[in-house]
């Protein structure tokens, strides 16, 4: 936005590295530029569908266009780009020139400031100071506590802090965590094999042992701030530029219009981030065609071979793209600070925390590969479950808040709040309910681009549902669809004449809705007759607690498939008779899955009756805690349909929180299921039920049924083949190969009981 | 100027289970970071690569 600066660091790459483009670039990018700016990132968003783009305004010092100007700026972008895509706008500064006028800007375009500060006083005047040598200390502190204030903290995004190792780490640490930044990035400084970084002393690996320190702090704290640099490290934590493998996929536009890649690249050379294009005459399609920028979408093929034979490579990533550049062979090099990264890896991985900080039952919160590893064995325990459900009950509760962000304060989002402190059983389970997620999903979905019919507000809904459950009074307005109004987990209210919007008010064992030409009282009485119009959702006694027969609620519809309608009453008590049945079956076969299963499975949806195909069965990824199943009066049959969809919902839950499978790759791998070949998160799937059904299939030969034996050989097959042909594709993570080569350890076992 | 990572990281185990223990209402603002990657990872589908399952129909997918 501004190519100069009010500070005057030794170690900006801007003004103090090999490039020096700047000289001949405009002071501040004018507005004609920023519109043209403003209209290829619009026009790349409108072309692509992108769900969401992320601009950082940066210099220089973007702050020194002042607050008008940056009014402008904003202004400019918000109104291109915001009716085509979600706009994620973002700043990084020094902070010097922040006051309360602009905090209150930033709070009002929806801008998150990251600040840069090096740590304690003196770690920061080492190379943070003005041009006549004074401390920029204090401005920083004080931009950082107009940030920290509750009415600015929306906009305080963290703290960027360049590291060196010359500086203590503790006091440097203590700084950082005293401003209580919400993320806080550690960047190695800028270097190349032409300049490489400083290493003080004697030690191999400086960086490594300073950064080490931290860790090992953060960790003894129990992680009081996220600290980017460590969670991109973790095994399958891979994620920023800095580190992993993820397609590179930022593009720069300097003050006078033109493209340019990761301007980190400045230390490389003179003009080493130059595309040649600019926003006036080239879209962004065409600058990311550059080959500068293609190579870096290739993931491990675009590395140089050390790289590429390195065993954390899918953490490590090769390190930044600008620290591998050398003279002669270009960026075709291992970082300059491999070895302070290989090291590094060693030392997140052998500092584990002693003791998880969480509290309750989620101290049993096992690390990355004692996860996996447990669920390799086929099923997982009770407490992997259990972590399981916390994590994914933790993502709907995020999606919740995401929500918030898009439609503010409103009065449902109060009383979820409320409820949230006063009742959180009733909030816990209402969400943790699976078709709660595929709401906010759909809804965060349609509520960026415009044109698409907007989906209607889940909150009241939700908070009406969790007051009914905490027995507290309340009255909101919820919105109505085709004259029903759901209440997730509890029964649907059909109203022909309720309008678009119904006013609900809780009452003690009782509700009345109030819309259209309608009022209606409806008692929550479970053994008396349902009022008119309730159907509340019925649920069947299972050794697992209560299983929801779910046939109400709209959300269900979400497994590519017709889903039933509201079953009568013989037919959702016959299904429920199976289901049941069919649980003890799985106790009966194979009892560790079915206390898996009794861990998390709350909900089967009935799918619709098609004679062509009148047994199938399905798992939806955002419906963690249910499966689809046509209804079938078979309960052997059920009972394998559960334990392999349930296998299913496992690894989807895993797979929100870990890549299992390289991203970018194009495999297709030849299966013995199917006669076309398959993406490997789908081989990964198939393996993966197919193991706990070669289980169940085993148990049964035990006890001799017909041929059991032969279909517990044809599915042992089917796991082996489809595991090797995973191995052999090399399409996996370092955590996914762990966790297929465990599941082929399992099958090699179970393959032994079997005798 | 420093430079930034500007993609942020999926949403991490400790981070999930922390934030369970944040009041609703603070986990926008105190956790912000974690709702993006949230919302990249889960409604984006994040930089999703060529060729994974789509979320519904694991059965016909695998
Ligand atoms: S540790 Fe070294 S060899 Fe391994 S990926 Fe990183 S830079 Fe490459
Ligand atoms: S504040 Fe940023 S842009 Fe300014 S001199 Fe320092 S590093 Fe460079």
């Amino acid at each position: 936005m501004h190519s100069r600066c009010d500070l005057s660091c030794d170690h900006c790459y801007v003004y103090q590295h090999a490039d020096q483009t700047w000289r001949g670039r405009p002071v501040r990018m004018p507005l004609a530029t920023v519109r043209a700016v403003a209209q290829r990132i619009a026009e790349h968003a409108r072309e692509h569908e992108l769900p969401v783009v992320h601009v950082v305004l940066h210099g220089g010092e973007p702050l020194l266009l002042g607050a008008a100007g940056l009014r402008e700026v904003l202004a400019e972008l918000r109104a291109a780009i915001t009716p085509w895509t979600r706009l994620d706008l973002r700043m990084q500064t020094n902070g010097v020139l922040l006051d309360e006028e602009l905090c209150r800007l930033f709070v009002e375009y929806d801008v998150r400031v990251g600040v840069s500060l090096d740590g304690d006083r003196a770690a920061n005047d080492r190379h943070r100071v003005f041009a006549h040598g004074g401390s920029s200390h204090d401005h920083v502190r004080r931009a950082l506590a107009l940030l920290r204030r509750p009415e600015h903290r929306a906009s305080y995004a963290g703290i960027l802090c360049t590291i060196d190792v010359r500086n203590d780490p503790d006091r440097v640490y203590e700084a950082l965590l005293a401003e209580s930044p919400p993320r806080v990035d550690l960047l190695l400084p800028h270097a190349t094999w032409d300049h490489p970084p400083e290493r003080p002393g004697p030690e191999p690996t400086p960086y490594a042992d300073w950064l080490g320190r931290i860790h090992r702090r953060w960790v003894d704290d129990g992680r009081p701030m996220s600290i980017r640099m460590f969670e991109a490290l973790r095994p399958g934590g891979g994620g920023t530029e800095a580190f992993g493998l993820a397609p590179a996929d930022v593009l720069v536009v300097e003050a006078d219009g033109s493209w340019e890649q990761v301007d980190s690249l400045k230390t490389a050379y003179h003009g080493a981030a130059g595309t040649g294009f600019d926003v006036f005459d080239h879209s962004v399609d065409e600058a990311t065609r550059h080959p500068g920028v293609a190579v870096r979408q290739d993931g491990v093929a675009g590395l140089c071979a050390t790289c590429r034979a390195c065993p954390v490579v899918d953490r490590c990533g090769g390190g930044l793209y600008a620290h591998r550049w050398r003279t002669g062979s270009g960026f075709d090099n291992p970082s300059v600070y491999c070895a302070d990264l290989l090291r590094l890896i060693d030392t997140v991985d052998a500092y584990p925390p002693p003791t998880p900080p969480a509290s309750g039952e989620l101290s049993t919160i096992s690390p990355v590969d004692e996860l996996l590893d447990d669920l390799a064995t086929g099923h997982g325990s009770a407490s992997t479950l259990a972590l399981l459900a916390a994590t994914q009950l933790s993502i709907t509760r995020a999606l919740l808040a995401a929500c918030r962000d898009g439609s503010g304060t409103t009065p449902a989002w109060e009383l979820l709040v409320h409820l949230d402190q006063a009742a959180p059983e009733a909030i816990r389970a209402v969400l943790a309910h699976p078709f709660v997620r595929p709401g906010l999903v759909h809804r965060l979905h349609s509520s960026a681009p415009p044109g698409v019919g907007a989906a209607v507000d889940p909150l009241p809904a939700l908070a009406i549902a969790a007051a009914l459950r905490a027995g507290v009074p309340a009255a909101l307005h919820v919105p109505v669809r085709a004259d029903t109004i759901t209440f997730p987990a509890l029964g649907s209210l059909v109203l022909p004449g309720l309008g678009e919007s119904a006013e609900v008010t809780v009452r003690p064992g009782e509700f009345q809705v109030r819309g259209g030409s309608v009022e209606q009282t409806v008692l929550l009485d479970p053994v008396a007759q349902p009022s008119t119009g309730w159907f509340p959702t019925r649920d069947v006694s299972v050794p697992g607690g209560r299983l929801l027969l779910e046939d109400g609620d709209p959300y269900r519809d979400c497994y590519g498939q017709p889903v039933e309608p509201r079953l009568d009453g013989p037919a959702a008590r016959a299904l429920g008779r199976t289901l049941a049945e069919a649980w003890r079956v799985v106790h009966r076969d194979v009892p560790a899955h079915a206390a898996a299963l009794d861990g998390g499975l709350r909900a089967v949806v009935p799918l619709a009756a098609d004679p062509a195909r009148p047994l199938r069965s399905a798992t939806a990824r955002h419906a963690f805690g249910a499966v689809a199943v046509t209804p079938h009066s078979d309960p052997e049959t059920m009972a394998v349909l559960l334990v392999h969809e349930w296998q299913h919902a496992k690894l989807g839950a895993v797979l929100d929180l870990y890549d299992l499978v390289e991203s970018g790759q194009a495999a297709q791998i030849r299966v013995p299921w199917r006669p076309d070949p398959r993406p490997p998160e789908g081989v990964l799937q198939g393996v993966y039920a197919h193991l706990a059904i070669t289980q169940v299939w085993q148990s049964r030969a035990a006890t001799d049924q017909g041929d059991a034996s032969a279909n517990a050989a044809h599915f042992l097959a089917w796991t082996r083949d489809g595991a090797d042909a995973l191995l052999a594709s090399r399409s996996l993570t370092a955590a996914g190969e762990r966790f297929v080569g465990q599941l082929r350890h399992a099958l090699e076992e179970t393959r032994a009981g079997a005798g | 100027m420093d430079n930034a990572p500007t993609r942020p990281s999926r949403p991490g185990l400790d981070d999930l289970t922390h934030s369970l223990d944040i009041p609703l209402e603070r986990i926008a603002v105190e956790h912000a970071d974690l709702v993006e990657a949230i919302r990249r990872r889960v409604v984006e589908g994040g930089p999703v690569p060529s060729g994974t399952v789509p979320v519904a129909l694991f059965n016909s997918a695998i």
